[in-house]
């Protein structure tokens, strides 16, 4: 373990330093994120008051606006870019220089995004939850503030990352086919926005369409950490949707793994 | 050391035909063709040895490095290098080796260049004392020091070139890879690379496959070339004999004074050469006399020159491998007919 973490850290080093090379880049994603969480607060504050305030679908406003920042600031957190990256490697053919190192090329490119993941959690993370709680204690008067279900949320946002990371792994990998991934990738972002409940909850969706979106993994991404931070499940849901991110989790890490396996040996380097 | 036998790779390419409708067309629906990017490639390298490995623009070395590198897998045939097969495990094999590609970097483009060297020394697992050696050596042969601290994105050409040279030897490898690793850099630069791959080379045994396409790096540097064209073997030896047999053409140019000119007929009378070992092209009062070195002496060609027209001033060319390489070409195809 100890040499696994001696052999991969300097990735995720490398990954912080570029960040802070490309900080204002970084600010960007940040605010810009807060923004569209600010944009989204005032669209459901209409459709809340619309409907006469109070309880909507289960969701008081409150939990209305934990659940847009927190969900938000979730995606943001276990976003993976590696199939972007993935994408871009094969464009250039710099893939190349990652396969001549003795080194796991699954692991190199999760410990390259590690370190973005832990500066989103001390830049981003940390203060949303710090501000929604203060809040929460404005709104209601209360401490409403859990922490078992912070620690919860924290390992499940962590099972949803690695799972976000494996669904990007398998779709980076199509890129060994296609040479070219940047139009699929807008289609599979907007189709996994949709899919994960960061757009409109998977709460608020008819049963049927409910359910399956529930066992997906898209929901594993960002809506389960999110309702279970929000203390929407009771004990035994949180361990049945845990045991689902888990299930997910290795189904995709094998997924990944055959994809490779075949992906390799298609592989063409383009440019000299 | 190195095996490689009947290496071939295959690629397949979208054809799009020229013009917006062509690219609809390739859009719905694509004709594919089979680009054979390697035919059919076998040598061997024994350990200690640097191989020039070389041929045209699109001969195929490239792929055939990157098989051997374990970066492609080949369509069919194989290779064995240290008694390992590249594909089967890769993760193992590359440890031993060292790659350098001069048309890309394996360092780190954002981080200043010494801290590649230390991510690469815990990737690779070297120890302390060795990887302080092993950069001072480095540091002495590609003076490093003066950049050492700077971000790879700022370094020059030729600095990150010696930088990536550096890269590819720190873990000590048994085989090292390089890919025109003195493309586009200038005198100098070249020669301390060339310095820093012939003492890896008798220091440590280290086998080297070169490519490139500067005569010089092979003169200097290899023991044996193997060329390549068209994705097959066409010749397997040492530069000397190559040169003997093939590259026996010379070029020199004369640079005369305006009233003088030199004819074919002024070298009829003193050498009488055959037609095709004779070829004089001129522009204004450049002459470019290109002749086969085996029949005429290059220095009675000189002196004959001299003695018939006025001449200002002279440059010699040798036969550079693109020549060569002709040269076995037209052999070859007159032996087929």
């Amino acid at each position: 373990m100890n040499k696994i973490m001696k052999r991969y850290v300097p990735f995720m080093k490398a990954g912080v330093q570029s960040l802070i090379i490309y900080r204002l880049n970084f600010m960007g994603f940040v605010i810009g994120g807060l923004i569209y969480c600010f944009v989204m607060f005032y669209l459901w504050r209409a459709v809340f008051e619309s409907n006469g305030g109070g309880i909507f679908l289960g969701f008081s406003m409150t939990d209305m606006v934990v659940y847009l920042f927190l969900s938000n600031t979730t995606t943001q957190l276990i976003f993976s870019d590696v199939s972007n990256e993935i994408g871009e490697e094969i464009r250039d053919g710099s893939i190349s220089m990652r396969l001549l190192r003795p080194v796991n090329t699954d692991l190199s490119y999760m410990f390259g995004e590690l370190g973005t993941a832990l500066m989103k959690l001390v830049v981003l993370l940390i203060p949303v939850i710090l501000g929604l709680e203060i809040y929460r204690f404005y709104v209601t008067g209360t401490i409403v503030f859990n922490p078992l279900n912070f620690l919860l949320y924290l390992f499940s946002a962590v099972l949803a990352y690695i799972i976000s990371f494996r669904v990007n792994l398998c779709f980076g990998f199509i890129a060994f086919y296609v040479k070219n991934l940047w139009g699929i990738g807008i289609l599979k972002n907007s189709v996994i926005g949709f899919l994960s409940g960061s757009l409109i909850p998977i709460a608020f969706m008819p049963e049927g369409l409910r359910i399956c979106l529930e066992y997906l993994p898209f929901a594993s991404m960002s809506y389960t950490p999110v309702m279970i931070y929000m203390g929407k499940y009771g004990a035994y849901e949180v361990l049945f949707r845990i045991a689902i991110q888990i299930i997910w989790a290795i189904l995709l890490y094998g997924l990944s793994k055959l994809i490779w396996f075949g992906a390799i040996k298609k592989l063409c380097i383009q440019g000299g | 050391m190195i095996y490689a036998e009947h290496l071939r790779k295959e690629f397949k390419k979208v054809v799009k035909e020229p013009g917006l409708k062509g690219s609809f067309k390739a859009l719905f629906k694509p004709k594919k063709e089979i680009v054979v990017a390697a035919e059919d490639i076998s040598f061997h390298v024994p350990k200690g040895e640097i191989l020039g490995f070389i041929g045209p623009n699109g001969a195929g070395k490239s792929t055939v490095i990157k098989m051997l590198t374990g970066i492609l897998t080949p369509t069919s045939g194989e290779c064995r290098i240290n008694g390992k097969i590249p594909q089967n495990d890769r993760k193992n094999y590359v440890k031993e080796i060292g790659a350098v590609f001069g048309q890309r970097t394996q360092l780190w483009w954002d981080l200043p260049l010494q801290e590649t060297y230390l991510v690469l020394k815990e990737i690779y697992e070297v120890d302390d004392a060795s990887f302080k050696k092993r950069m001072d050596f480095l540091n002495e042969i590609l003076e490093l020091e003066k950049f050492i601290k700077s971000p790879v994105r700022t370094l020059s050409l030729g600095q990150r070139m010696r930088a990536d040279i550096a890269a590819s030897m720190l873990h000590s490898p048994k085989v090292l890879f390089l890919d025109e690793p003195t493309i586009g850099l200038d005198v100098v630069v070249k020669d301390n690379i060339r310095q820093a791959i012939m003492r890896i080379n008798k220091e440590e045994k280290t086998t080297v496959i070169l490519t490139t396409h500067d005569i010089s790096d092979i003169e200097l540097l290899c023991d044996r070339i193997v060329m390549i064209d068209k994705g097959k073997n066409v010749y397997d030896g040492s530069l000397h004999e190559l040169r003997e047999n093939y590259g026996q053409t010379r070029e020199l140019v004369f640079e005369t004074d305006k009233s003088s000119k030199l004819t074919k007929e002024q070298f009829r009378k003193g050498l009488n050469p055959n037609e095709n070992d004779l070829v004089i092209e001129n522009e204004k009062n450049n002459f470019k006399v290109r002749f086969n070195s085996n029949k005429i002496p290059v220095a009675e060609m000189l002196s004959y020159a001299l003695s018939v027209t006025k001449v200002k001033d002279i440059s010699v060319k040798d036969a550079d491998i693109e020549e060569i390489i002709r040269n076995l070409y037209r052999q070859g195809e007159a032996l087929n007919e």
